[in-house]
């Protein structure tokens, strides 16, 4: 293939089920090209590669690095394996989008973060909600000041479907780094968002709701204390019943006003023979927002979510995943500073 | 039905510049077919002039009123500082107490209080208002059908709109409605307290607090108060309750019709409000002698896990919780 010089080639590192998604933005974009795709599974890799238009596609990450027309990677594989290929990519001098959380320790955030400040590249953690419209809106009202400085927060992401059988390795807390590391960040990283604010504790809570032989929490409270003294109740659930149940739900009270986004606020509602549902929000798609914030911050803007988030994410999740071991409230800075 | 139940009004007070009597409790018992007020004890002129608008007696101060003999039933609305003092003096007296919340300052008063309504046989009733609602009692009567399984989480929100803030907090001031409803809906006692409090201590504007009750259930309620806003005194009060086997969730504003009009937007409750089915749970309790729903024991239980707030919220670490919750 000649180099294209006027697109963005990205490499897909590991051909998961969130790689078609991160591989449809790419397409939808006019300003990047799939450039190839990795996994360590041959099988994986060539079926991928088939529904990509035959894109190459190897099992060695050094070898499609040095493909001349690679020029950022986007990482979707295991979280455990974060550090050692993210760390690779930037000694390639490559740019990264990669998946939360950004590392399963805050020493491995670090090492990657360090990495891409050296290499001089871009490192965008995807903490995809921040491109949903839901977080949009509330980020927007909160930096209007139409509600004051947000004093009590509320999110919740509440489901019933736990991953498909023993296999997965989101449920190997060595693999994911735990549930508030896998998914918990998801709604840490947009409460420090929100708030603009420096969380300073964490305090969790966790239960092992759908089977007693789960090693993550499947439902996880996590309240953050704000160094403006705010907090904020961050519940992810993969174990309430029954489990077709979904709900998003949040809430910001400041001092000058009150948003609420209630379950139902987003769509119809649809009530057939499965019982009651909500009907697919329309709205922009996430993923194609995060890829043009991405390709935006190779071209030099100011990338949406830094490595720095990242790393604050990984600490606040691995402060809440010792919370739930201790029963006490963990300071975000502990975290960090162990790992410096 | 026999003869409506005599009402003294004793005292205007509360904390700050509440003046529940006034708002809350004397158009409920005007209101209440149960009911009829018959006097007024009070502190001077605003209060005297109540009662000759009224068209009722006035005495000046509850000992005076008791003596005069002229009711079966006293409203309590007396400053925190002498709140226990005249509920334990009304029944004292032999008369059946209505008190608004928090029925006393501590716990310890409250047990003092039961002590005391123990030895009259007389109904007390803390004005835990919230927990009659028709949408509490529907959920509670859910729960403890199993409706959705064994609870094993709560998410509770209490957040009132306007107002004057609250001069001791708005914890001390709102926290037992909603602790008291986890009580409905679960009877599980709190072993534990983790707190954080928004705004000075003893003048906070909002708290969570998050509860350890029995077989590993938690809650969380966040209470507080939020700007004014164009729909209504009440923000935001709701439950929802994860069991094993549902969800349950509840909005404790309902029953209510919702009325549009420029620039406002209001719930109007369709059947009685809750202070009207306190107002009959006390009139229930009194004329059949069945022990009413909750009692001083119920009230010192709420103040239990508020104190144990406070003392979490001083920490900046989950404390135990001290005596009976539950």
């Amino acid at each position: 293939m000649e180099r294209d010089s006027t697109t963005i080639g990205i490499l897909v590192v590991g051909t998961g089920f969130i790689a078609e998604q991160h591989a449809a933005a790419i397409a939808a974009s006019p300003r990047a090209r799939l450039a190839g795709l990795v996994d360590i599974s041959p099988a994986r890799a060539a079926a991928a590669s088939r529904a990509n238009g035959g894109v190459r596609w190897s099992t060695d990450l050094s070898e499609a690095l040095a493909w001349p027309d690679v020029d950022a990677c986007v990482v979707c594989t295991p979280n455990d394996t974060h550090t050692g290929i993210a760390t690779e990519i930037a000694e390639a001098g490559r740019h990264l989008l990669i998946e939360k959380p950004l590392a399963t320790t805050v020493a491995g955030a670090r090492q990657i973060t360090g990495a891409f400040a050296a290499a001089g590249r871009v490192l965008m953690p995807a903490h995809t909600h921040r491109c949903y419209d839901y977080a949009r809106t509330v980020k927007d009202a909160v930096e209007s000041g139409r509600i004051g400085t947000p004093e009590v927060l509320r999110l919740a992401i509440l489901g019933g479907w736990i991953w498909p059988d023993w296999r997965g390795w989101m449920l190997d807390p060595v693999r994911s780094g735990g549930h508030a590391l896998h998914n918990g960040v998801h709604l840490l990283d947009l409460a420090a968002w929100w708030t603009g604010d420096r969380p300073e504790t964490v305090y969790a809570r966790g239960r092992r709701q759908t089977a007693a032989e789960l090693e993550i929490y499947d439902y996880l409270e996590m309240v953050v204390g704000f160094a403006g003294g705010a907090t904020a109740v961050c519940e992810m659930s993969r174990g309430h019943r029954p489990t077709r149940y979904a709900r998003r739900e949040m809430l910001v009270s400041g001092d000058a006003g009150l948003l609420t986004l209630p379950w139902d606020g987003e769509a119809g509602e649809v009530v057939d023979d499965a019982g009651t549902a909500l009907l697919p929000p329309g709205g922009a798609d996430g993923f194609a927002v995060q890829m043009a914030a991405f390709l935006s911050a190779v071209d030099g803007a100011p990338p949406l979510v830094t490595g720095d988030d990242g790393l604050l994410a990984v600490a606040m999740g691995v402060a809440a995943e010792r919370s739930i071991a201790t029963g006490e409230p963990v300071a975000v800075a502990e975290m960090l500073q162990a790992a410096a | 039905m026999t003869a409506p139940l005599r009402v003294l009004l004793a005292g205007f007070g509360g904390l700050g510049t509440q003046d529940h009597q006034r708002r809350m409790y004397l158009p409920a018992f005007l209101a209440h077919p149960g009911f009829t007020v018959a006097a007024v004890a009070g502190d001077g002129p605003d209060d005297e002039r109540t009662a000759a608008g009224l068209g009722v007696p006035y005495h000046d101060g509850l000992d005076a009123a008791l003596a005069a003999g002229d009711a079966e039933v006293v409203s309590v609305c007396r400053p925190l500082g002498a709140r226990a003092g005249a509920v334990e003096a009304a029944l004292r007296a032999g008369r059946h107490v209505l008190a608004d919340k928090p029925l006393a300052a501590t716990a310890a008063e409250c047990d003092a209080i039961e002590a005391a309504a123990r030895k009259s046989g007389t109904v007390c009733l803390p004005a835990h208002h919230h927990r009659f609602g028709q949408a509490v009692r529907s959920a509670a009567a859910a729960l403890a059908g199993g409706r959705v399984g064994l609870p094993w989480n709560i998410q509770a929100d209490f957040l009132a709109a306007g107002g004057d803030p609250c001069p001791d907090g708005e914890l001390a001031n709102f926290g037992v409605y909603p602790v008291d409803v986890l009580q409905a809906l679960t009877g599980l006692p709190v072993r534990r307290v983790h707190a954080r409090l928004h705004g000075p201590a003893g003048a906070e504007r909002s708290a969570v607090l998050l509860m350890d009750h029995d077989h590993g259930l938690t809650s969380t309620v966040t209470v507080g108060r939020t700007p004014a806003a164009a729909d209504g005194p009440m923000a935001v009060h709701t439950y929802r309750v994860s069991g094993t086997s549902g969800v349950l969730t509840v909005d404790a504003a309902k029953p209510a019709a919702t009325v549009r009009t420029a620039g406002a937007r209001r719930g109007v409750w369709h059947g009685p409000d809750t202070v009207a089915l306190l107002l009959t749970e006390l009139y229930q309790a009194i004329t059949t002698g069945r022990p009413a729903e909750i009692g001083p024991a119920d009230a010192g239980a709420a103040l239990r896990v508020i104190e144990a707030a406070r003392r979490s919220a001083a920490a900046g670490a989950p404390v135990e919780t001290d005596g009976e919750t539950g």
